[in-house]
């Protein structure tokens, strides 16, 4: 499963750096690494939505109190 | 000759003094770069005021193609005289480097340029003129690529004077540490200009007996740096302007997402962004086939922009460079442009974010125009030549 996060301007303003954490921290807590795969991408033309986060092709919108929660339902939910 | 001048420069201001009494000026003409050091007599505002006229009359004559009895008959007769001392006093130095690879050095008074060229100190012969009483040294010689002009003031040469050193620091002792720093390797004209004035700030204790000016003018290959930042007002402008970048010659900066990814169709590569944070604040960098650097924008170029102003306002210390030589976008964004540029080329779109007028957020995101004014204007100062073209 591949898992996008958004760190253009405006999702970074929004928190990026702390969802990017967050999911991090709980992928390596589940052992999920070899099924997770984190990586970046630059602005997804959605800023409104930020922070966007897509799993495989689906957008999601992500804060970094969120965060858990979306991991739990989506990368969790999915696995 | 396909080569450029790097310059650098850096002043002291006396202890308890506001304004520095030396000054430098950096011209640019059609077929030359000149560099005017000049040292007012005394210091605070009289000097300063006498430094200032100095270089900017020799500045705007020799542009306009006036020789040096000219020059120097128009300072005698401008320069407003002392009421204390009744002599309108300044000293002079100017290096012209011209692009077919002739050199034109002018010294009245000041400490002799420091030569270094293949790790030795040359001694260039030169010819000495009488002009309105004043003894004029004149050099003319051909430049070579990684010579280093090293002009200063006598604060560098009295560095220590009466303290820890019973003479200063003086000039063979100075020039011999120069081409010491020379030899080693690849130094950059900031890094040695740097380097000068925190041996000076030592030797006086961090407290300046007198104005204290370092320039450093280095032969360099011309390097060019193109910036695209800014999607263009419209679609169909997204080619042209990835054409114009791509087609210049020079190394390749993109700053900004959706930059980013327009380069990214139209090269039809892909960006791979990294999610590593060097900086909190200053978001990854990413890779982008045929492009050398891929960057945030209007965050990295803000944080670049203000370094490029720290780096100007004279703040060349130890730990600036140590900031410079950091791993994150802005920061290798700054040094290039720094160290590593002589001529910027920046390829700008127009067309504004809507999300960036969020007015939520924390940070202004639609500041871009301004942001590259600034960059444009803080190169300038360093003396690389600028262009700009907006789509």
């Amino acid at each position: 499963m591949v898992v996008t996060i958004c760190i253009g301007s405006s999702c970074h303003l929004k928190g990026s750096r702390d969802v990017i954490a967050i999911l991090q921290r709980l992928v390596l807590l589940h052992g999920l690494s070899d099924q997770v795969e984190l990586t970046g991408s630059f602005c997804m033309g959605e800023c409104e939505k930020g922070v966007c986060v897509k799993v495989n092709d689906e957008l999601f919108s992500v804060t970094p109190a969120t965060a858990e929660s979306f991991f739990n339902e989506h990368i969790l939910g999915r696995i | 000759m396909n080569i450029s001048l790097e310059v650098s420069h850096k002043s002291l201001c006396k202890h308890g003094e506001e304004l520095c009494g030396d000054k430098l000026e950096i011209i640019k003409t059609e077929n030359s770069d000149i560099i005017i050091l000049s040292d007012g007599m005394g210091s605070g505002v009289k000097a300063n005021i006498l430094a200032t006229l100095t270089s900017k009359i020799l500045g705007t004559m020799l542009k306009k193609g006036a020789n040096i009895e000219d020059c120097v008959d128009t300072i005698a007769k401008t320069l407003p005289v002392c009421s204390v001392r009744h002599v309108a006093y300044s000293t002079f130095t100017i290096l012209q480097i011209f692009n077919d690879g002739n050199a034109y050095l002018v010294e009245y008074d000041n400490p002799g340029c420091v030569l270094i060229r293949n790790k030795k100190i040359v001694n260039i012969p030169y010819e000495v003129k009488q002009i309105e009483g004043k003894t004029i040294k004149e050099y003319r010689f051909k430049i070579e690529l990684n010579d280093y002009f090293v002009l200063f003031s006598d604060g560098v040469v009295h560095a220590g004077v009466g303290n820890l050193m019973d003479f200063g620091w003086g000039w063979q002792r100075a020039a011999e540490y120069i081409r010491k720093a020379c030899c080693e390797g690849n130094l950059s004209a900031p890094r040695l200009t740097s380097m000068i004035c925190k041996i000076c700030d030592d030797l006086y204790m961090n407290s300046p007996g007198d104005d204290t000016t370092v320039a450093v003018a280095r032969i360099v290959k011309r390097k060019n740096i193109n910036i695209f930042t800014g999607p263009p007002t419209s679609y169909d402008d997204d080619a042209v302007l990835m054409r114009d970048f791509m087609t210049t010659p020079g190394k390749k900066i993109v700053s900004g997402g959706t930059s980013a990814n327009i380069a990214s169709r139209i090269l039809n590569k892909k960006i791979v962004a990294s999610i590593t944070y060097n900086d909190p604040e200053i978001p990854p960098i990413a890779s982008l086939e045929g492009v050398d650097l891929v960057t945030e924008g209007v965050l990295t170029l803000n944080r670049c922009a203000n370094m490029l102003e720290q780096y100007n306002k004279g703040d060349v210390s130890a730990k600036f460079f140590d900031s410079l030589d950091a791993d994150n976008g802005a920061a290798i964004l700054a040094k290039i442009l720094i160290e590593d540029c002589t001529h910027l080329n920046m390829f700008v779109g127009r067309a504004m974010n809507s999300a960036h007028q969020n007015v939520g957020l924390p940070f202004d995101l639609s500041i871009r125009m301004r942001l590259v004014e600034k960059i444009k204007t803080e190169c300038e100062k360093m003396g690389k030549a600028v262009v700009v073209k907006y789509y």
